[in-house]
């Protein structure tokens, strides 16, 4: 049972292990634009071999060219670069041929640009892209045929409305989704959307308007980020299967009501925040719970607490102690609380009560 | 992990095709110093998996709540943060905390650190960074401060840094110790900030060894003199340069790329580009030339001349091209001079007798 147990709680490590891509990471580099523009702007001159570009940094076959003011990505990038850094540029469009030869390319950097096109075919040639930076750009929808090789998405920050199954179908290396601060509904978000990544193991979607859990999360994940969001409530649904999710962040929502039952769906969860919502009592099920460490409930309108509302009765039949409770700004008074309350902590300090650290 | 370094062979031997002789120096300059002696992992990404910890309750290493630790890299940007996390992994190679709200760096942030090899801070909102900061962090080959309101160079920098990047700040001063003892600091990118000539301090980059840097979209009024005489690039442009002096490159005689675009450049005093006889990239345009800059012919190196969007209003037969005895080791690959008063039937054919093929010239505006 021992060893049994053991190696169910290594299976969520082994998902999550994922980062063994042989990137490089380092930046940045520019060309004083050839082709495509009137000639006013910049010279048509065929420049033989591909050089560095003007102003960019090539080393190590990373390309930097950050912070160049380029309105298009640089031609003639050396073949066998494997990062490319283009952020804190003015780049509106990603064309067809932008990357083509760039088959060694594992990471791309495209942070704070005018992104607001991308060409479906631009990414095909990128066999090896394993990051894909967007965050900070004008997209009103991610790309469809992203590569399959891809580990890490960053689309923070953009206009994104929509997020449809079809984008991130057979995505199954990817590891890292992140698409926090987009202008994003629940409606516009297809149910199962993320299903089709058989690996992910981590999703953040905080700072958007959505208004309930996603529905259909694949049982991979390990971490669930939503907070900052306009979900209500928790329902035990949208959270089943999840038996390797560890942390889910749920701060900032308006959410009144836990379903009973919701964290007997995630077994394996070790920290819980749920701090600045509508909450009128603790979730029920946590003094059930076995591996949980790490609960915020602090700036809600939670009025008690009983003495069964975290720890099992009697003989504690907890995995893990409680290393983080908050509980002030609520309305409960701390002197009501009775200290057997916390009787499966670690250690006292570790809960914080009232208004006082 | 030998796949891996077979690769990165495979890599660099191929690299040399594709870079070209003009940049095998950098570069390998660059490799020598960029790389760690005795690590061969120095890559902002690192390759190789950590040893998976058997503590039996703690699936999960201590990893701050939102951002994502893996095989040393700390990945926590885009969370809002307004403050450094204080539980960062003290094995941590890599820390991204790009994209946040923090303020302040302070004394205790990064202690501890030890092993630290690039750390991202750009975008956020720093104004101060404590002087004893970067206390621990003694292999600190990467700084990324761009995107923040840094009034000057944080003091007390590590001496291990190869890169620094500190665009758009508030930088107005170079102190004359800001780059002390930095022996391997091989990267500078400092534009857009209002710096003018008088900011930098004489003698704050004594004894530092910079290849490239960069002082673009700042308020330079000449090419400043007391940078790093080991630089290969320098890049100042979009400042307000009104005219290059014969003594400005005296300085830095290995130079391989010159970039004074957008600024006002009038005059390049005759013989100023004696100096730096290597030179293969020279870029001047959108400036106020009223004439091709004298010196050109004698340059061997010198493949790409951009003089497109000047004033000038005439190109002689022997403005580019050595005459007599003296031949060049390179031809042009790229000369331009449209958007200039001077007509393409006035130019010569025989002033380009030095170029690649007819491509390489930009003339008019056809």
């Amino acid at each position: 049972m021992k060893v049994a147990v053991f190696f169910l709680l290594l299976l969520p490590v082994c998902w999550a292990k994922p980062f063994h891509q042989k990137g490089l990471f380092e930046f940045m580099l520019e060309d004083e634009g050839s082709a495509d523009l009137p000639p006013t702007d910049s010279p048509d001159i065929y420049l033989p071999g591909a050089v560095c570009p003007f102003r960019c940094q090539c080393h190590l076959r990373v390309v930097q060219c950050s912070d160049l003011g380029l309105e298009k990505v640089p031609r003639d990038l050396p073949s066998d670069t494997t990062l490319l850094d283009l952020q804190n540029n003015k780049i509106t469009e990603i064309k067809e041929g932008d990357f083509k030869n760039l088959k060694d390319l594992h990471a791309l950097i495209l942070v704070n640009n005018k992104i607001s096109k991308i060409s479906p075919a631009a990414f095909a040639p990128l066999k090896k892209l394993e990051r894909l930076y967007l965050s900070k750009n004008n997209l009103k929808e991610l790309p469809e045929n992203m590569p399959k090789s891809l580990q890490e998405l960053r689309a923070h920050e953009n206009e994104i409305t929509k997020l449809r199954k079809v984008v991130f179908n057979g995505l199954n290396s990817m590891i890292v989704v992140e698409l926090g601060t987009n202008p994003l509904k629940s409606s516009g978000l297809e149910n199962g959307a993320f299903q089709g990544m058989k690996k992910l193991s981590y999703i953040r979607i905080s700072d958007t308007n959505i208004t309930s859990i996603p529905r259909g999360l694949p049982p991979s994940l390990t971490e669930l980020h939503l907070d900052g969001n306009k979900i209500t409530k928790i329902d035990s649904e949208s959270l089943a299967g999840l038996v390797n999710l560890a942390k889910l962040g749920l701060s900032f929502n308006s959410i009144s009501a836990v379903d009973n039952g919701s964290l007997a769906t995630i077994p394996h969860l070790k920290e819980l925040h749920l701090d600045n919502n509508e909450l009128v009592k603790v979730p029920g099920g946590l003094a059930e719970h076995k591996y949980i460490q790490v609960v915020y409930l602090h700036n809600n309108k939670i009025a008690s607490v009983g003495p069964s509302d975290f720890c099992p009765p009697g003989y504690n039949t907890k995995k893990a102690s409680y290393s983080g409770v908050s509980l002030f700004s609520n309305p409960v008074q701390y002197w009501e609380i009775q200290p057997s309350t916390f009787r499966c902590v670690y250690e006292r300090s570790v809960i914080q009560l009232g208004n006082y650290k | 992990m030998k796949e891996y370094v077979l690769l990165l062979f495979l890599g660099l031997c191929s690299a040399k095709h594709f870079i070209g002789p003009s940049h095998f120096t950098l570069k390998h300059m660059m490799l020598q110093d960029m790389e760690d002696e005795n690590d061969d992992d120095n890559s902002l990404f690192p390759t190789r998996r950590p040893i998976l910890q058997q503590v039996p309750f703690d699936i999960f290493p201590v990893c701050p709540f939102g951002c994502q630790c893996y095989m040393r890299v700390v990945h926590c940007s885009d969370l809002g943060l307004t403050s450094i996390p204080n539980n960062i992994p003290s094995d941590t190679r890599m820390i991204d905390l790009q994209n946040n709200k923090i303020k302040e760096v302070k004394e205790n942030d990064l202690k501890g650190l030890t092993s630290l090899y690039a750390l991202a801070l750009n975008n956020n909102k720093i104004f101060k960074i404590h002087p004893k900061a970067f206390q621990s962090t003694k292999k600190l080959r990467r700084l990324y401060l761009s995107h923040n309101q840094l009034t000057e160079i944080p003091a007390n920098l590590p001496k291990s840094l190869a890169e620094l990047r500190i665009h758009d700040n508030k930088v107005k001063k170079v102190q004359k110790e800001a780059f002390q003892g930095m022996k391997a600091l091989h990267v500078l990118e400092m534009s857009a900030n209002p710096l003018d000539n008088d900011g930098i301090e004489p003698g704050s980059f004594e004894g530092v060894t910079v290849y490239h840097i960069r002082i673009a979209e700042a308020k330079l009024t000449s090419v400043p003199k007391g940078l790093p005489s080991s630089l290969l690039e320098l890049h100042l442009d979009d400042n307000k340069i009104t005219a290059v002096e014969l003594e400005d490159f005296i300085r830095y005689k290995d130079l391989q790329r010159l970039g004074l675009g957008n600024n006002k450049i009038k005059d390049v005093e005759n013989g100023s580009f004696s100096s730096i006889p290597n030179v293969r990239e020279i870029h001047l345009e959108n400036n106020k030339l009223k004439k091709v800059p004298s010196g050109l012919p004698d340059l061997k190196y010198l493949q790409v001349v951009f003089l497109h969007s000047n004033n000038i209003a005439k190109v002689g037969v022997n403005d580019f091209c050595p005459t007599g005895g003296s031949t060049k080791k390179t031809l042009y690959s790229g000369i331009s001079l449209f958007n200039n008063p001077v007509k393409y039937w006035e130019v010569q054919p025989a002033t380009f007798r030095c170029i690649l093929g007819r491509n390489s010239v930009q003339l008019g505006n056809y």
